[in-house]
């Protein structure tokens, strides 16, 4: 829907509910006018009463008075005189006068003269009719608000017809007695009862309209007049509407002099022949409603913030939208960018292996170019294995899925592994290469290791891959306390002299698919993708990676990570007392060497060169205190360590254990040493516990040459029961074994995994290599039943899953069902050897 | 386009519930700037001799614009030459009350003017200049103690309808007057002109010979001191007076026996005319006050409406004269609460404005310099200036008044002869 048609709905609507609310306030305001008409109306009737009351009240001194003065033959001297003594009223006063010459006495003197108590009423056409005025006690006797002549005040005055005694003549003498109060008095007390009406005003009229006492908004001398004034009436319709007020009860508006609607109630006086009582005051007082306008202004007000609110969030949507399409722009172009590349990138590799393929298929006479090509394939296999995990981890990355998995670990095995991974590399491209650990008081460690490995490898593989040959690479890793309770801070620091980075590169170096445009870069190979994972999955851990880099220059990376410790960890590690010489150019191992020695239990000296060595061993020899064990490294200046332990064997000392210790796969050197004399090997870095074990197994045991990696005669023999549904891999797995002496056996499924189980005598499998997809029985579910058979060494053969599935989940998914182990296809023939073999050991303990 | 469209529409909506809210409040006059503070609260009373005062309360409803806590009232005090003086003593002093230029020099009404403020006072800052000079009252001193409100003069209401109807025209002579009425006789109109003759009290034979007298009196000055000392020498100048009064009666253009039925000076006459049968129908400017209020009180005007001016009586050759004399006069009791409050409403009306709408209202000629009057009264403004007069210009007294009245009276009534009567000049009480 287009955005005006969803303003002019809004508005629609807004205008809509304003009017209903507008006619309902419209309605209940006209309901409740009503009602408060009704009110005002009865309410003046309850006036009328006090009215009443009221004026009977006053006619009933004046009545008192007038029976007095009456019952006693007074003289008009002694009534006045009587009534200044009753009268308790200060502004009230009485008149007497003689109806004859309309004067008489005042109780009161006139206010400009004091001594003045003579009153007429001769001008004020005020008793000339006496017809009003009914016998005591009959009616209300009262006249119309008129000038007291004594004070000019206008005043009413209740009248009896009273006779008086005549000193003159001796005969009665009739006389009106005039009980008179001021009507500003009056006024002051006159008022409506309701605090809701309190701008009422009212008024006595006559049955002529005439007033009797007249409130300030009525104007004019007449009531009728004054309707008359400001009201549009013909006279048909003024006389019948004046009668119906002065002989009914009833309300009507009208305009009082201001042109204003007003509210008139009438009602006439029992008590008075003729009068009425008006009640009058402006409608818009009478209308006690202003919330209702506080409610439309509410609802208006609510609904245009609504409508304003509806606009913002219309137009914070829209604009959302319009990033969120552009997201998805840039996604979209982002997926056929990754796919143009993953293209690229898979069929590189795959150019590789198809291409050398054919050609060793038409060399298959040549033996030597067969072998070379199968290197490359195997090279460019690799880099697609690689390229395949890099995207996995990208893709669960990016989709939020990459859960880590902790599991103690030893830090030592991994970093062993770290070197081990590295070094064919280094030494394909004799690189300097140097690893550095300070002192490690924990090594087992709770953590994903896997992602942990892959972090650091990443990290290491990138800087020997992208450092040329003969260069230098150098790692740290350091052990500290962490501020997080039960971990500690591994700080992991890798330093090249490789080509560096640009400023503009490293701003976007953590993306995926990230290469620096460099002739150099191009030729190596790479994904783009493994700083990104690095780097999601070290901020997954909590931790820290920075990069210092210059182009020419080298790289540095830092990885701090805080680890939590795992519960398990290894006895106090104490050697027997025993002296040990320790070689090495490198002042720095050399220093941490030492005290991770010393730490140990044992005293150690060091030397940084073999001929110092060569020295200190013949002057120990010479004292008779031959050194326990001498540690050499292979690699130093002016003799390197095989020299070294030869000129020991052949110059001093045949017997003295010596350890030959490199930084480097020492496969090519291990011959040349053995022949030297050397009793065993130590990869650096040296970890306490690497020198413990190698130290322990020198002094505790014969020296025992070492067992050489090529010797897999413990292996023959085995017989493992393969679950593995694709012929090929069965093929591949089966020849592979084979080549160690290993038999196998297979099962198409999980479930003929299971029946081969149920039917297996003891001991006929050393273990169980099984996929997880297969079709009847998966491998987990054939796990699960395996372990849950009755024969306990079935139930508890060992299990290891052989799966393409990779992922960290599916390695725990694995551990769940009960296996112990995994290895994830495309399958290295070496991790299966070791795996096996760390099984076989298990097994033992 | 759009987002322009929604922005009017939002405006829309917010206009209008502005208007929902409120509204603007009403337009103050102008020309009026308060001097006091507009919230003061405070209670004003004017009394007077009026039944009833609309144009005056009209007045308090527009000074409320600008002090709406003032409280009017108009009260009309019974037998109010007798009973101001007391009231101004009273426990409930008027704050403004009528007064009479008549008054000034008469001993009753000494204690009256006392408490009557001097208006020409500076400090009050009247606009006494947008009244006409000649209707101001100034006493010694230059002191003035009342301001008139409206003006009256002496005259005739005209049916003219009726003189259409019958084909004459308004008489502008002596000459044409008898005419005239002789032909509504011999046209069957019984009273070709009426009038209130009950009483001396505002007769018609004072409204005719009033006019008259004092023409006569402004051409002697002498003549004038002698009248108003009551100096029955002054006699003969009513003469020609009283002969216009004795000629309207014989010449039948007056019934007096149908104008005694006319029960009072005031609304019985305005009905009475409003019958439709009367042409002329001789009273004072404060008669002519009642009438627009009274058509609708008149049934037979109501049924049968007919158009009226009122026109000064041709009381000679040369036409009628516009006697330009104060009708009501306002003065400020000095001794009243709220008494700058009082002032403040004072130099509120004293304008030319405010009086003309008092005028306008009342249907009375407006005291201003600017002589706006209603449309009834446009005759008036054809008088040339000649024979405009100004009793109080001229010192004309208040006793002098009464004789001329009851003299008039009793030669229209037969009670005297023109001889007698100005030989009894100076006695009539």
């Amino acid at each position: 829907m287009k955005r005006i048609w969803i303003i002019l709905v809004n508005v629609i609507l807004i205008v809509a509910l304003l009017t209903f609310v507008i006619l309902y306030t419209f309605f209940e305001h006209r309901e409740s006018t009503k009602l408060q008409i009704e009110h005002y109306k009865n309410t003046s009737i309850t006036m009328k009463h006090v009215t009443e009351n009221y004026l009977e009240g006053e006619q009933r001194i004046c009545d008192v008075w007038a029976r007095y003065i009456n019952s006693k033959d007074m003289t008009i001297e002694e009534a006045a005189s009587f009534i200044r003594i009753s009268h308790v009223l200060p502004y009230a006063s009485a008149h007497i006068v003689y109806i004859d010459t309309q004067s008489g006495l005042s109780t009161k003197p006139r206010q400009d003269d004091p001594t003045d108590f003579s009153v007429t009423y001769s001008r004020l056409n005020l008793l000339e009719d006496l017809s009003w005025i009914h016998r005591i006690g009959e009616a209300i006797n009262i006249t119309r608000a008129y000038t007291n002549p004594m004070n000019g005040e206008q005043s009413i005055a209740f009248c009896n017809t009273i006779t008086l005694h005549n000193e003159e003549t001796g005969k009665p003498r009739t006389a009106i007695l005039l009980r008179v109060l001021p009507i500003s008095e009056l006024e002051e007390k006159w008022v409506f009862p309701k605090e809701e009406f309190k701008s009422t005003e009212l008024s006595l009229i006559d049955g002529d309209g005439d007033y009797i006492i007249k409130g300030h908004s009525f104007k004019n001398s007449s009531f009728f007049e004054f309707y008359r004034s400001y009201n549009t009436i013909d006279p048909a319709s003024a006389q019948e509407l004046f009668g119906k007020i002065t002989s009914l009860t009833g309300s009507l508006t009208m305009k009082n002099s201001r042109g204003e609607e007003c509210i008139l109630a009438y009602t006439p006086l029992d008590t008075t022949g003729g009068w009425t009582l008006l009640s009058f005051m402006p409608m818009k007082d009478l209308e006690i409603n202003a919330e209702n306008w506080l409610l439309i202004g509410f609802v208006a007000a609510g609904l245009v913030i609504l409508f304003v609110f509806d606009l913002v969030i219309m137009i914070l949507f829209n604009k959302q939208l319009q990033h969120t399409a552009r997201e998805a722009a840039s996604a979209n172009r982002a997926k056929t960018d990754f796919l143009s590349t993953m293209s690229h990138d898979i069929r590189t590799p795959m150019n590789a292996i198809i291409g050398l393929t054919t050609i060793a298929e038409k060399n298959l006479d040549d033996p030597k170019a067969v072998g070379e090509n199968l290197r490359k394939i195997s090279l460019a296999s690799n880099h697609l294995l690689t390229l395949i995990n890099d995207i996995l981890d990208i893709s669960k990355v990016e989709s939020g899925k990459l859960n880590l998995n902790p599991q103690t670990f030893s830090i030592v095995e991994s970093v062993e592994n770290l070197v081990n991974l590295s070094q064919p590399m280094v030494k394909e491209k004799n690189i300097d290469f140097n690893f550095r650990i300070g002192q490690f008081e924990k090594e087992y460690l709770y953590a994903d290791q896997l992602r942990l490995n892959q972090i650091y490898i990443n990290i290491l593989s990138n800087a020997i891959k992208y450092t040329e040959p003969n260069g230098q690479v150098s790692v740290d890793m350091i052990e500290e306390a962490s501020q997080k309770p039960g971990c500690v801070r591994l700080t992991y620091r890798v330093a090249d002299t490789g080509i560096g980075m640009t400023p503009e590169f490293m701003a976007t170096m953590y993306q995926p698919f990230s290469r620096q445009t460099d002739s150099r870069v191009t030729s190596i190979q790479g994904t783009g993708l493994g700083l990104a994972i690095t780097k999601q999955m070290v901020d997954l851990m909590g931790g820290t990676i920075d990069c210092q880099s210059q182009p020419g220059q080298g790289t540095t990376f830092t990885i701090v990570l805080d680890i939590p410790v795992a519960d398990q960890q290894r006895d106090e590690m104490k050697l027997d007392p025993v002296d040990v010489l320790i070689v090495d150019d490198d002042e720095v191992l050399l220093e941490t060497a030492v005290d991770t020695l010393e730490s140990l239990g044992v005293t150690a000296d060091r030397a940084t060169s073999g001929l110092e060595a060569l020295g200190m061993i013949a002057h120990r020899h010479e004292t008779g205190r031959d050194y326990g064990v001498v540690i050499l490294d292979w690699k130093m200046p002016e003799i390197d360590g095989v020299e070294t332990i030869r000129r020991i064997r052949s110059e001093v000392n045949p017997d003295t254990p010596v350890l030959l210790i490199s930084a480097y796969d020492w496969s090519d050197i291990e011959e040349k040493a053995k022949e030297a004399g050397a009793n065993g090997f130590l990869t650096k870095p040296l970890f306490r516990s690497t020198l413990y074990d190698k130290l322990s197994e020198i002094l505790g045991t014969e020296i025992t040459s070492v067992e050489p990696e090529t010797d897999y005669s413990d292996l023959e023999g085995l017989n493992i029961l393969v679950a593995e549904d694709n012929e090929i891999n069965w093929e591949i797995i089966s020849a592979l074994l084979s080549m160690y002496g290993i038999t196998t056996e297979r099962a198409e499924n999980g479930r003929i995994c299971v029946e081969k189980m149920q039917q297996a005598a003891k001991g006929s499998y050393t273990l169980i290599f099984m996929d997880i997809q297969m079709p009847e029985m998966n491998g987990l579910d054939a796990t699960r039943a395996i372990r849950s058979l009755q024969d306990p060494w079935a139930s508890s053969i060992p299990i290891v899953a052989m799966t393409a599935d990779a992922f960290s989940e599916n390695v725990t998914e694995c551990l769940n069902a009960g296996m112990n182990g995994h290895i994830a296809k495309p399958i290295d023939i070496k991790l299966v050897i070791k795996e096996i073999r760390r099984i076989r050991e298990e097994n033992k303990k | 386009m759009k987002k322009l469209l929604s922005v009017i529409l939002l405006l829309c909506t917010v206009a209008s519930l502005a208007a929902c809210v409120g509204k603007t409040p009403e337009e103050k006059p102008v020309e009026f700037k308060p001097a006091l503070d507009t919230t003061t609260t405070c209670s004003i009373t004017v009394v007077g001799g009026y039944d009833n005062f609309e144009a005056l309360e009209a007045e308090f409803d527009t000074f409320n614009e600008v002090y709406p806590n003032v409280k009017f009232s108009y009260q009309k005090l019974d037998d109010y030459n007798n009973t101001l003086a007391t009231a101004l003593e009273g426990n409930n002093k008027p704050n403004i009350f009528f007064s009479n230029a008549w008054m000034i020099g008469n001993e009753k009404y000494a204690p009256v003017l006392a408490h009557a403020e001097d208006l020409s006072d500076p400090a009050l800052k009247l606009n006494l200049d947008c009244i006409r000079p000649g209707l101001i009252t100034r006493e010694s001193k230059d002191t003035v103690h009342m301001v008139p409100v409206f003006s009256r003069t002496y005259g005739m209401l005209v049916n003219e309808n009726l003189f259409k109807k019958e084909g004459l025209s308004v008489p502008t002579t002596w000459t044409e007057l008898m005419s005239v009425c002789a032909a509504f006789r011999e046209k069957g109109y019984a009273n070709p002109m009426m009038g209130y003759s009950a009483k001396s009290s505002s007769c018609l034979m004072n409204t005719v010979a009033y006019p008259l007298f004092v023409a006569a009196l402004s051409q002697n000055p002498d003549a004038l001191a002698k009248a108003n000392n009551l100096d029955p020498e002054a006699g003969p100048y009513m003469r020609t007076a009283l002969e216009a009064v004795e000629q309207l009666v014989k010449n039948k253009c007056v019934d007096l026996a149908k104008c005694d039925e006319i029960a009072d000076n005031y609304t019985k006459v305005i009905l009475r005319f409003f019958e439709g049968d009367v042409p002329m129908m001789i009273c004072q400017g404060d008669t002519v006050s009642g009438t627009k209020k009274r058509e609708s009180q008149s049934e037979a005007f109501t049924a049968s409406p007919f158009e009226y001016s009122f026109y000064p009586i041709p009381v000679n050759e040369q036409g009628g004269y516009f006697i330009d004399s104060p009708s009501i006069e306002f003065s400020v009791n000095k001794d009243c609460d709220n008494l700058d409050m009082t002032n403040e409403f004072m130099r509120f009306l004293i304008s030319s404005k405010e009086l003309n709408n008092m005028s306008s209202i009342k249907r009375l000629v407006s005291p201003t310099t600017d002589m706006s009057v209603d449309s009834v009264y446009a005759p008036f403004t054809k008088i040339p200036a000649e024979r405009t007069f100004s009793p109080e210009v001229l010192g004309i007294k208040d006793p002098l008044t009464v004789q001329l009245r009851i003299a008039a009276f009793k030669v229209g009534k037969g009670e005297l002869t023109i001889e007698e009567a100005i030989s009894a000049y100076g006695s009539f009480e």
